[in-house]
């Protein structure tokens, strides 16, 4: 029931001419030096580590930094994965589409094209692809020999399934429904080539297929019922469904039949594990708990303290793999009192103090953010300029936004109004170290007159109130590969909700001039332009004042040292364990 | 509650002296625990007596903090005393247990009493209700009127009355029945009493009597349910410093700051044994009296 | 004689079953306008939870098909008829039928309960005793234990034995496991406060029924301490904290909500949060439906185990509902 946002990245994105794209250079594989945080905490820990050390099985590992250069990866053997984020109600990602779903489908499906870790796209189960100059027609030639764990091989025709599943109202998908959006036809030009037809260019479209909610399924396994479908997928990727035994744990084996890995993967060939278990540990103490006797290998939604013990001990490694998409942010709600007044969203940020409620809350963990993007988004800005903790100024702003009278509480009145900002939280999507994060800013922004009300939410009662309007601040994840997440974000047509009630644009953005650049930057294939126009489509965002960027959307994972070879997928940050062998 | 107030309630002599005790005679253990309870009642009703700093100031470089002479409790994840919001806390835990079982009391009583007096039908029909509201799991219950009614100390309050009151009002309704067939009422009626004045002069009192004694073993329970819903995210919202709500934030950082929740849960369980300690206390001389 | 007694018993009897079904239809009523109650579409819920983009015509469909677009008396009245059917209907999040889905996490919470609720008894019935006859000290240790005991809330409790015994000593699994040891903790996190409980009631009644005459008969006759204590005085004792069972069934399933999440066990407690919290109304009847029925069983239990228990003639029960 938890889905947690979760990422930390190790340098912030500096601030560059809008005519230069830069890559990403992190290697989020493991086990690779730079990504080991190896800065040692307080003593306390180091003496919990050892008893760490001393509970878990031990592997003979002495030195601080697994070696994955000298070992040899062995076959065999069954990984235990213990996620925090909720179990899933359906494991085909086509239905609905979220966060939980894509770590464990990752095991098993495999989209189109990938991402490597320099954000460029790679081959995958497309081995190449070309698009017309009016961006409307795009064609994927696929790999050839690769057929679905059920024995249907993989051709146009399938990917034509694949396409129409996900458009059909009936599948009920959410995230892959409106990648697709522009796509009208497809077309099988040959048995590996598969034309793809748009309304409109869409520059995202590659961004979009590279996901695991877009993944290409079996079109034997689709026609049956989507009860079936749920229960166990059929796929091409390195791992099979072998059974699901709800609210318990997923049990995936090995497919030996596996030969299309990503062209950034380590070998070829099927996987070095016999098997994997999935299952579903909420409570993120019993988690650590798990990992450190050995009950498990890898789990992930690491806590910031947990972080910190595991980079101190021999025997846990951490793994540092920021989601896509829009960072972790706080949006202020512009579309009604008090924050449809730039001065006062803007004298609210520079009353908060984020940074230091972040060095001591994420104890090293998270960096501060300063921009609307993840880290990992070659194409995001960062302003730290704009966001400084600045007390002073912010009680100038609300002197001159007509805010200078208090009552007996301290808090800012006018017309006797009192300046109130509802501040839902979600107990499900934020850790506990967020949330006192939100306290520390209520603190912080209460002595410049600012009443924040925070109330801790389950997550149907969350969305129930930002669908009814009644919220002032609010910090929501969004999970997307590529910056086009800015348009679903910030986008105008953002602040209709759908049927569900849900909408995106929380900050209720209605700029004409910010619609007109998404759009164009939506429809251009020229990276340079591309680059530009979302640059300037972030100045307009950061500069009005409408997001409070806190950080990266967390992402951590921890695995036992036994764990060789296990990555984090470029594209949506998701764990691949197609490398991955155990050491003991 | 439970049913093991009937014993309560039935007089039956408890652990504390009861051959020691007489009259009069006050042990170790209650001094101190009505040194507590006035410690806890003074927190409550003005806790700047006993610590006069700002439980809300938050410094954030002076966070997780060992205790130390300067916060003797040491200081939480942002940097706030966790002394000051102990002594805070205790009256927002403290007014949730109290009202709760006030609650549960008046509600089990009322129950009871209707039960007992009106016939069998009716206590048949109330029974079957008050069985209704057993068969729940308590928890549940709050967890439903919580989530109808929005988080809050207010809903926290009345979740966990009701949840209480079914178990009270089995033991109202087992002792007036007790009462009524007790021999002083026999006499009453021979002596040719009205029936409104035996239930007024005779049963009620006598039946109403051990409520203080529940009232005050209920104090403790309220508060760790109270405790309980903390830790689903739906008791105190934040950043009231509530025993419960602190318990729940501290247990994340158990291993690395295991005073963030020591101190919190110590007080609860203080509490929970003070007010026990009281409550028996009180209905030995109640009933030596 | 016989025959009356019979018809008394058969009367009874259909009067316990009659009441039984009202608790059943009552505990289904309140949970199915409580959950309805709570903010939060049904249709969304069904179609993969809160937040789901989902289209109108996805919405609509799920309405029609779920009967969810007719007036709330009717859905009502469509649920109490599939019910009285057996029919649990289907999971809204869980794509099951909640019948097989209910019974399979059932057996977990019952080992848990049942496990606990003996490990409790084991450990209020040796405090009790021993702390009883030996004088003051020993009666205020016992009973100072008891009132900790019962104090300590069950997710505190937990952390602090995984903790202990998990990470400092590493003899425990943190997380439930498929074998035994997985069950440890679990059970001594429930047992420990409810042994509080328990351990209260049988120290109060086991005093006095060592004060009361049939004891001093026996002690007169010149048994001994301890016997007069097993066998006498302990049936006694044990009377009311048996009677205490059926309400401690209901509180250890409150209990394994917390303990179930913490450990990561699956059962029913688990499962209730969960639906709550996506607002899936069948899974949420579907618990709180076989939870009344177990506990109404328990209740039968204990009521026929505290009439065996007790040694007065023709006792009727001293109120311990009707």
């Amino acid at each position: 029931m938890m889905a947690h946002p979760s990422a930390a990245s190790p340098r912030a994105v500096s601030s560059l001419p809008s005519t230069v794209t830069f890559p990403v250079k992190r290697d989020l594989r493991m086990p690779r030096p730079g990504i080991l945080r190896s800065a040692p905490r307080s003593a306390t820990l180091a003496v919990l580590a050892g008893t760490a050390a001393i509970g878990l099985a031990l592997t003979g590992c002495t030195s601080a930094a697994p070696t994955g250069d000298s070992a040899t990866p062995v076959a065999g053997g069954t990984l235990t994965y213990a996620s925090g984020d909720a179990e899933p109600t359906c494991l085909d990602p086509h239905v609905g589409g979220n966060y939980p779903q894509a770590l464990v489908s990752g095991q098993f499906l495999e989209s189109l094209v990938s991402l490597n870790s320099d954000g460029e796209v790679i081959p995958w189960l497309a081995d190449s692809w070309t698009v017309s100059d009016d961006g409307l027609t795009w064609e994927f030639t696929l790999k050839d020999g690769v057929t679905f764990t059920d024995g249907t091989p993989l051709d146009a025709a399938a990917v034509q399934a694949n396409i129409a599943h996900l458009q059909d109202p009936a599948t009920g998908s959410s995230t892959g429904y409106l990648a697709l959006a522009k796509v009208t036809g497809t077309e099988a030009v040959s048995d590996s080539v598969v034309r793809l037809t748009l309304a409109q260019p869409d520059s995202a479209l590659l961004e979009s297929l590279s996901q695991p909610w877009l993944a290409i399924e079996s079109p034997t396994a689709l026609e049956r019922s989507q009860d079936e479908n749920c229960a166990a997928p059929v796929g091409t990727g390195p791992f099979i469904v072998d059974s699901w035994v709800k609210q318990n744990a997923i049990t995936l084996v090995r497919n030996d039949d596996y030969t299309s890995p990503p062209a950034d993967a380590e070998h070829e060939g099927p996987a070095y594990l016999d098997s994997i278990t999935w299952r579903f540990i909420p409570d993120s103490a019993s988690r650590y708990a798990a990992l450190q006797a050995g009950e498990v290998d890898v789990i992930d939604n690491a806590q910031p303290d947990t972080i910190s013990q595991a980079e101190a001990s021999d025997t846990i490694v951490h793994l540092d793999a920021p989601r896509p998409g829009a960072s972790n942010r706080i949006e202020l709600n512009s579309g009604k009192a008090p924050f449809n007044d730039a001065a006062v969203r803007e004298a609210f940020i520079r009353s908060a103090n984020v940074d230091d409620a972040v060095a001591t809350l994420f104890q090293g963990s998270a960096e501060r953010s300063y921009s609307a993007l993840s880290s990992v988004e070659p194409l995001g800005i960062s302003r730290p300029d704009l966001f400084d903790y600045d007390p002073d100024a912010a009680a100038a702003l609300l002197d001159e936004a007509g805010w200078s009278e208090k009552d007996s509480d301290g808090y800012r009145v006018k017309d006797g109004v009192r300046l109130t900002v509802v501040f839902p939280v979600s107990t499900n999507q934020s850790i506990p170290a967020e949330q006192s994060l939100f306290e520390q800013i209520q603190a912080t922004a209460k002595e410049t007159g600012f009443d924040v009300q925070l109330t801790k939410l389950d997550l149907s009662s969350w969305y129930t109130a930002l669908g009814s309007n009644a919220y002032d601040a609010v910090s929501a994840p969004y999970t997307k590969v590529g910056p086009d997440v800015l348009r679903i974000l910030f986008d105008s047509a953002g602040i209709t909700p759908a049927p569900s009630g849900y909408f995106a644009n929380h900050a209720q953005l209605n700029d004409p001039e910010l619609d007109s650049l998404l759009a164009q930057a939506n429809a251009t294939n020229d990276a340079d332009t591309r680059a530009a126009l979302y640059a300037d489509a972030q100045d307009i965002v950061l500069e009005g004042f409408y997001i409070l960027p806190l950080y990266d959307q967390q992402n951590h994972f921890l695995l036992s040292s036994a764990v060789e070879g296990a990555r984090a997928m470029p594209t949506v940050s998701t764990p691949a364990f197609y490398d991955a062998w155990l050491t003991s | 509650m439970s049913e093991l107030e009937i014993q309560v309630a039935a007089g039956v002599d408890t652990a504390g002296g009861a051959k020691t005790a007489g009259r009069g005679r006050v042990s170790v253990v209650e001094v101190i625990a009505a040194l507590l309870a006035a410690l806890l009642i003074t927190a409550a009703i003005a806790p700047g007596l006993l610590a006069p700093g700002d439980p809300l100031a938050i410094d954030p470089l002076a966070a997780f903090g060992a205790p130390s002479w300067t916060h003797w409790f040491g200081t939480d994840e942002s940097g706030r005393d966790i002394y000051t919001r102990v002594v805070d806390g205790a009256h927002d835990s403290l007014l949730i247990g109290l009202t709760a079982t006030v609650i549960g009391l008046g509600l089990g009583a009322i129950l009871g009493v209707i039960a007992g007096t009106l016939g069998a039908a009716v206590d048949f029909t109330v029974n079957r209700f008050l069985e209704v509201l057993f068969a729940f799991p308590g928890l549940l219950l709050a967890l439903l009127f919580i989530l109808v009614f929005g988080p809050g100390p207010g809903s926290a309050i009345v979740a966990v009355g009701l949840s209480t009151a079914p178990g009270y009002a089995r033991i109202i309704r087992a002792q007036l029945i007790r009462v009524r067939s007790s021999a002083f009422v026999e006499a009453a009626t021979v002596q040719g009493l009205s029936r409104r004045r035996i239930l007024t002069r005779h049963i009620l009192p006598n039946t109403l009597a051990p409520l203080l004694v529940l009232g005050t073993l209920g104090v403790g329970q309220a508060i760790v349910w109270a405790a309980a819903l903390s830790y689903l995210g739906l008791g105190a919202q934040p950043p009231a410093a509530e025993w419960g709500a602190m318990l729940s934030a501290g247990r994340t950082y158990i291993t690395s700051a295991w005073w963030m929740s020591f101190f919190p849960g110590l007080f609860i369980v203080l509490t929970a044994v003070c007010a026990t300690a009281l409550g028996r206390s009180i209905e030995r001389r109640m009933r030596h009296a | 004689m016989a025959d009356q007694l019979t018809r008394a018993r058969l009367g009874g009897l259909g009067r316990r079953l009659a009441g039984a079904v009202f608790v059943l239809w009552a505990v289904a009523t309140v949970t199915f306008f409580a959950v309805r109650l709570i903010p939060g579409d049904p249709a969304e819920a069904i179609l993969g939870g809160p937040g789901s983009q989902t289209s109108a015509e996805a919405l609509a469909a799920v309405r029609a098909e779920y009967g969810l677009d007719q007036p709330l008396s009717l859905q009502y009245l469509h649920q109490l008829g599939r019910l009285a059917t057996g029919d649990l209907g289907r999971s809204y999040a869980l794509n099951m039928d909640v019948g097989p889905l209910v019974l399979s996490q059932l057996g977990g919470t019952l080992v848990l309960a049942l496990l606990s609720l003996t490990v409790a008894w084991l450990i209020a019935l040796l405090l009790a005793t021993w702390s009883t006859g030996r004088g003051r000290l020993a009666r205020q240790i016992g009973s100072g234990l008891e009132i900790v005991a019962a104090a300590l809330p069950h997710f505190w409790l937990a952390t602090t034995l995984i903790v202990v015994f998990s990470i400092w000593w590493g003899v425990l699994p943190p997380i439930s496991t498929a074998d035994a040891r997985g069950l440890v903790l679990p059970v001594v996190t429930l047992a420990i406060p409810l042994a509080g409980f328990l351990g209260q009631v049988m120290r109060e009644s086991l005093t006095a029924a060592l004060e009361s005459p049939f004891v001093l008969s026996a002690r007169a006759r010149g048994e001994s301490e301890r016997g007069v204590l097993w066998r006498h005085a302990l049936r006694h004792a044990a009377l009311p904290a048996i009677g205490l069972s059926g309400w401690a069934f209901g509180s250890l399933i409150s209990g394994a909500v917390v303990v179930e999440t913490i450990f990561a066990r699956p059962g029913l407690g688990r499962t209730l949060l969960n639906a709550v919290t996506v607002r899936d109304v069948p899974v949420v009847i579907g618990v709180v439906m076989i939870v009344a029925l177990v506990y109404i069983l328990m209740t039968v239990l204990t009521d026929l185990a505290s009439r065996l228990a007790d040694p007065r003639p023709m006792s009727t029960g001293t109120g311990a509902g009707a």
